[in-house]
């Protein structure tokens, strides 16, 4: 066989090879967020049982009642972006520690063995979302890795791909979760 | 659970006049031993001495008789410290475990089944022969855990042809419930392709590694150094591995100062920690007043049974109670 031939062949291999580590990086990102989806979407169907709950309580929580309300049918809406799940997601658990917190103050609530159930179910939850998040989140990084790095960059910018967005770790997170609080 | 602390002052002060009375039977045994140990070398020096002229290669009858005065040696020390060994288990090493908590049980001379091993997955080659001993089990806080010696090992043919016995590990194996439900299967086993080959090379390795499933690269840089993980899912692979369950692994790894592989399968927590020798056997040539050996078994304890505590095992917080699977 010829020399030009020999690396004409492992040109096109190399190629290939760097065409497919590219979608299966990208489709790696589209699986993971999918999961995503669907975590986040089981936390939004809790919502309104949880502010049907503690709505006969909670008088001076109204507006954030009202906001994990509204946040929730923002995220409802057909066609929103990714970016604009992401971040509907940050607020939402934002919101949703708030409306925790506050339950502290209602003895009443606290008792409540459907808010109890709640709070679980909401918890067991919030810790999926969090490995999902940080699963999008490594995908995202080793994406956006092959797409800036020598030499599968070249080949991303002519298949037109661009970074994407990676999920924000609340700091919150990091922390060990205080079971003993969370029973009191 | 009991403190290391306590768990010390327990073997020198509780168990004093068994530690006692077992000195006196190791000096005598270690007497015995010495002396019956020069004659024996002696007899085969003798034997070497006077077969050699009527053999043609001394280095093949050296060869030959090396192996039988190891493997008779082997079997005959086995043979005299057996009444020594099983006392010392019944005396000490028996209430040490009672002293840690009353409902765990312990016998000798059993392990962790076999089929629980295999289950771990955390050794990919056969396992051809299995041996082990001194097998806990039992409740610490509700949690099932039980733990035993295991001695993995895999027939392997050499050079010449035949076949031999290759240690695939040796060490403490030590299976609990975890507090967590999950479907797939997530092993962490030591990293030893990065520190070896370096990062880039390394880890190359590790996500072709076809023996395992896919790699999952964990946002904790010192665990990451540490140990590799591999998953059926990647999100449940972090999931299970929780930034806290990450940084408390890591702790427990500097505890056992040995290499540990961990693997989460069936709502299940295998661990095996790779001391490479048999545990909880008794010290003959050295005092088992020395407070290295005691702490040899005290620390020993202690950390497979605190696995509980050290991992929260038993804050089933997300885990619903009534679906608790027992241990087999």
């Amino acid at each position: 066989m010829s020399t030009p031939l020999i690396v004409l062949i492992v040109v096109v291999l190399v190629l290939v090879w760097m065409y497919n580590s590219l979608v299966s990086k990208k489709n790696q990102v589209t699986n993971i967020f999918a999961s995503v989806d669907t975590l986040l979407k089981k936390r939004y169907n809790l919502i309104p049982n949880l502010v049907a709950s503690v709505s006969k309580y909670m008088e001076h929580e109204k507006s954030l009642l009202q906001e994990v309300t509204k946040l929730r049918s923002d995220a409802n809406r057909a066609h929103i972006s990714d970016e604009q799940k992401i971040a509907l997601d940050a607020k939402v658990s934002s919101a949703l520690g708030s409306i925790m917190i506050a339950v502290e103050n209602y003895p009443e609530l606290k008792a409540n063995e459907n808010v109890m159930h709640l709070q679980h179910s909401l918890n067991e939850i919030e810790e999926q979302i969090s490995a999902a998040r940080r699963a999008y989140n490594q995908a995202v990084t080793d994406y956006n890795n092959a797409i800036e790095m020598i030499p599968t960059n070249f080949m991303a910018s002519a298949m037109n791909y661009k970074p994407k967005e990676v999920f924000e770790i609340q700091e919150s997170e990091r922390k060990n979760v205080n079971v003993k609080e969370l029973f009191s | 659970m009991k403190k290391l602390s306590q768990l010390t002052d327990f073997y020198y002060e509780t168990l004093y006049p068994s530690l006692k009375e077992l000195e006196k039977q190791r000096t005598q045994l270690k007497h015995r031993l010495i002396v019956l140990g020069i004659i024996y070398t002696t007899v085969f020096i003798f034997l070497y001495f006077v077969l050699a002229p009527a053999v043609s290669s001394s280095w093949d009858l050296l060869s030959v008789l090396v192996f039988i005065y190891l493997t008779i040696g082997a079997i005959g020390y086995k043979y005299l410290i057996k009444d020594y060994a099983s006392e010392f288990k019944i005396k000490i090493i028996a209430p040490l475990i009672d002293a840690i908590d009353k409902n765990l049980s312990y016998t000798p001379t059993t392990h962790v089944p076999e089929h629980l091993f295999r289950k771990s997955e955390l050794f990919t080659s056969s396992i051809d022969r299995l041996s082990g001993n001194d097998y806990v089990r039992g409740k610490i806080d509700d949690v099932n855990i039980q733990f035993s010696d295991i001695h993995a090992q895999q027939r392997v043919r050499n050079s010449k042809g035949k076949d031999e016995w290759k240690t695939l590990f040796e060490g403490l194996f030590i299976v609990a419930e975890f507090n967590k439900n999950f479907y797939g299967k997530t092993v962490v086993l030591p990293d030893m392709a990065q520190n070896r080959f370096g990062n880039l090379l390394g880890s190359w390795l590790q996500s072709n590694n076809f023996t395992r499933d896919t790699l999952v690269k964990m946002d904790n840089n010192a665990f990451e150094k540490e140990f590799v993980v591999y998953g059926s899912d990647q999100i449940e692979a972090r999931y299970i591995l929780s930034h806290s369950l990450m940084k408390r692994l890591l702790v427990f790894k500097n505890k056992a100062k040995k290499p540990v592989y961990i693997s989460f399968i069936g709502n299940h927590i295998h661990i095996a920690i790779d001391y490479s020798k048999d545990l909880f056997e008794p010290s003959v040539f050295h005092s088992l007043l020395e407070y290295k050996v005691a702490m040899d078994y005290v620390e020993t304890l202690h950390l497979s049974l605190g696995v509980v505590e050290e991992l929260k095992l038993n804050q089933k917080l997300w885990k619903n109670h009534k679906k608790n699977t027992k241990l087999e």
